[in-house]
């Protein structure tokens, strides 16, 4: 997919991008899904070319989910971040070095008081609590069943698999329906038990 | 996507459930035993300052027997999950079982009769087993960089085990050999390590992963872990040191230490009880409420002899508050939480429904429980500032009443999660 297309898709999107992408749109990407593919952690390359990045430079990762703590960590570091799911298994991220003012602009991302990010997608809604302090995490995903709707279902982006959120989801009438594991993201799909 | 994530999800695995639970269910045992010791022997408690007896072996009954084995139970199953590095074979922890049990057994035993080689062996047991669970804490903690507020008080209470286990073996062999120039000095070190080092760092160290956790409240700031880290290790350092040379001034500044550590440490923890999201508290955190109380009490208690007052009643009335109030409180309290919170966790493991945790635990034995130990610390108290006998019995028999109420609790919970799983087996087997 090039530059243009992506563009194209971003605006199609309700809420419609930052004004800094069109400064991003011509940086190649960095695909790290390769990578990830081959149980290597990423973050070393990512963190590297993020160093070579100048103020008002751009930085353009492709990754097989919605890397969220990375979009945190380089928010801490002055990036603005707007990212995209383009297809099942492929999400594109732009980072933009302007002093972080606007990270989650336009990015349809919430952020609750645990810094845990809250996305819509056609699955479910999902929350990433990787690399949140304990008990965070639990409070997070408890704070966001609380809101979700009749039928829907939470997917939760974790670094492993929560045991100690299985007694808590019970007591509110929720399971953990199937969990499935990749490199740095453990998915769990939270539903309520009929 | 960030430094040392790979693969974190392969190493925190549950234990099988037996292999938790045969601690929780000695320490219930051993609690109950040592409330009989303290009727049987209640003629030694008021103005007891030591030496081998009833009251002597009851005390390590509760140490040992409750609080450690409590410890035990909980870090095999909850350390590797919260730092996500196993904690070694099952085969080493089942292990640790089997030489500690029998250890503590025969120690306490041969503490009561006075009898000299049941002593040494069952101290030679129990601090294998010390050991070993030191050595597999220690395995486990030595790359964990992300939990300072835990890690730091584990590493104290790993020292703290060391000192008090290499005291405790010399003060043994001093009861048949008298080579120590101040036993009693010795014996308050000992207890010092023990109290408030060994079992005390690991109630702080766990606090600030459980507590935020059953009360859903915000995590407390690594910071507040590093303070009190830092003053208890302090405080433990000029204090056992003071205690040990019979030198009060010393002992009385590590007291100090330990009080300004006490007031970082529940001032994070009120932090964040404040922020929790349940807002009516479980019925375990009553005991919790209590502990705390007394965990500054036991220490305000112990400056009055480091300061010149006598060693009868304040010496005394430390220990107790010490080892039954502050301790012996927030343990069973933690034990009553987590007996059924992780039979919930695992009650699952057949594919059914899991079994909801305020159906896994009883409450009338845990009001009684409450109420029994809550009657026996005021009246064993004082009895011992006043030198009374009846509030003493009454107390013994009060804490006795709650130690069975505490194990009917225990066999309760028990009984309910098996009786989970025969119905979720049956369910599976009707659905195959």
């Amino acid at each position: 997919m090039m530059a243009g297309d992506v563009a194209s898709a971003v605006i199609n999107e309700a809420g419609g991008p930052p004004e800094w992408l069109s400064l991003a749109l011509d940086a190649s990407p960095l695909d790290v899904r390769s990578l990830l593919a081959q149980g290597v952690d990423p973050f070393a390359t990512v963190m590297e070319a993020a160093s070579g990045i100048e103020f008002g430079g751009s930085l353009v990762i492709d990754a097989p989910f919605n890397p969220s703590p990375l979009r945190r960590i380089l928010a801490g570091r002055g990036f603005s971040s707007y990212g995209r799911k383009l297809n099942e298994g492929h999400w594109r991220v732009f980072f933009h070095l302007d002093g972080g003012v606007d990270w989650e602009s336009g990015a349809e991302v919430d952020v609750g008081p645990e810094g845990a990010m809250t996305w819509r997608e056609e699955d479910g809604l999902h929350i990433d609590v990787r690399k949140l302090t304990p008990p965070n995490p639990m409070l997070a995903i408890l704070r966001l069943i609380e809101r979700a709707g009749p039928g829907e279902t939470v997917v939760v982006h974790h670094e492993r698999e929560p045991h100690f959120l299985a007694p808590e989801l019970a007591e509110r009438g929720w399971r953990i329906a199937r969990v499935s594991s990749e490199v740095v993201n453990v998915r769990l799909w939270l539903e309520r038990m009929s | 996507m960030f430094p040392g994530s790979f693969m974190m999800g392969a190493k925190d695995r549950l234990l099988p459930p037996s292999v938790p639970y045969r601690f929780f269910v000695a320490a219930a045992a051993f609690h109950l035993l040592a409330w009989v010791l303290l009727l049987v022997g209640n003629d030694g408690i008021l103005g007891f300052a030591g030496g081998q007896g009833m009251v002597l072996a009851a005390l390590h009954l509760i140490t040992l027997g409750t609080l450690a084995m409590t410890a035990m139970g909980a870090a095999i199953q909850l350390l590797p999950v919260a730092t996500r590095r196993p904690l070694g074979p099952i085969w080493a922890i089942k292990l640790m079982f089997i030489l500690y049990v029998p250890g503590v057994a025969l120690f306490a035993g041969g503490l009561a009769h006075a009898v000299a080689w049941v002593q040494h062996a069952g101290a030679t047991l129990s601090v294998a087993g010390l050991v070993l669970f030191g050595g597999l804490v220690g395995a486990n903690l030595r790359k964990v960089g992300d939990l300072p507020g835990v890690t730091r008080h584990a590493w104290l209470a790993v020292a703290s085990l060391i000192g008090l286990a290499v005291l405790g073996l010399l003060l043994v062999i001093d009861f048949t050999k008298g080579f120590l120039p101040d036993h009693g000095a010795a014996a308050a070190a000992h207890a010092v390590l023990a109290g408030y080092g060994f079992m005390g760092m690991l109630a702080l160290g766990f606090s600030y992963v459980l507590i935020p956790m059953f009360v859903l409240g915000s995590a407390v700031p690594d910071v507040v872990g590093k303070r009190t880290a830092l003053l208890s290790g302090l405080g433990l350092a000029v204090g056992a040191g003071g205690a040990l040379a019979g030198f009060g001034p010393a002992a009385a500044l590590g007291i100090l230490l330990g009080l300004a550590a006490t007031a970082v440490y529940l001032r994070g923890m009120l932090a964040s009880l404040k922020t929790r999201m349940k807002k009516r508290l479980e019925p375990f955190f009553r005991m919790v409420w209590v502990a705390w109380a007394l965990l500054p009490l036991s220490l305000l208690a112990g400056l009055a002899p480091a300061l010149g007052a006598p060693l009868d009643p304040w010496a005394g009335l430390w220990g107790f508050l010490l080892v039954f109030g502050w301790l012996l409180s927030f343990v069973t309290a933690i034990l009553q939480r987590i007996m059924p919170f992780l039979a919930s966790m695992h009650s699952s493991a057949l594919g059914g429904k899991p079994a909801l945790l305020s159906h896994l635990a009883p409450k009338l034995p845990v009001d009684i429980h409450l109420g029994c130990h809550v009657a026996a610390l005021v009246l064993v108290s004082t009895a011992l500032a006043g030198g009374w006998v009846w509030p003493l019995r009454l107390g013994l028999i009060a804490g006795l009443a709650g130690a069975v109420a505490f194990g009917v609790y225990t066999v309760e919970v028990l009984r309910r999660y098996r009786s989970h799983m025969a119905a979720a087996a049956a369910a599976a087997a009707q659905q195959g």
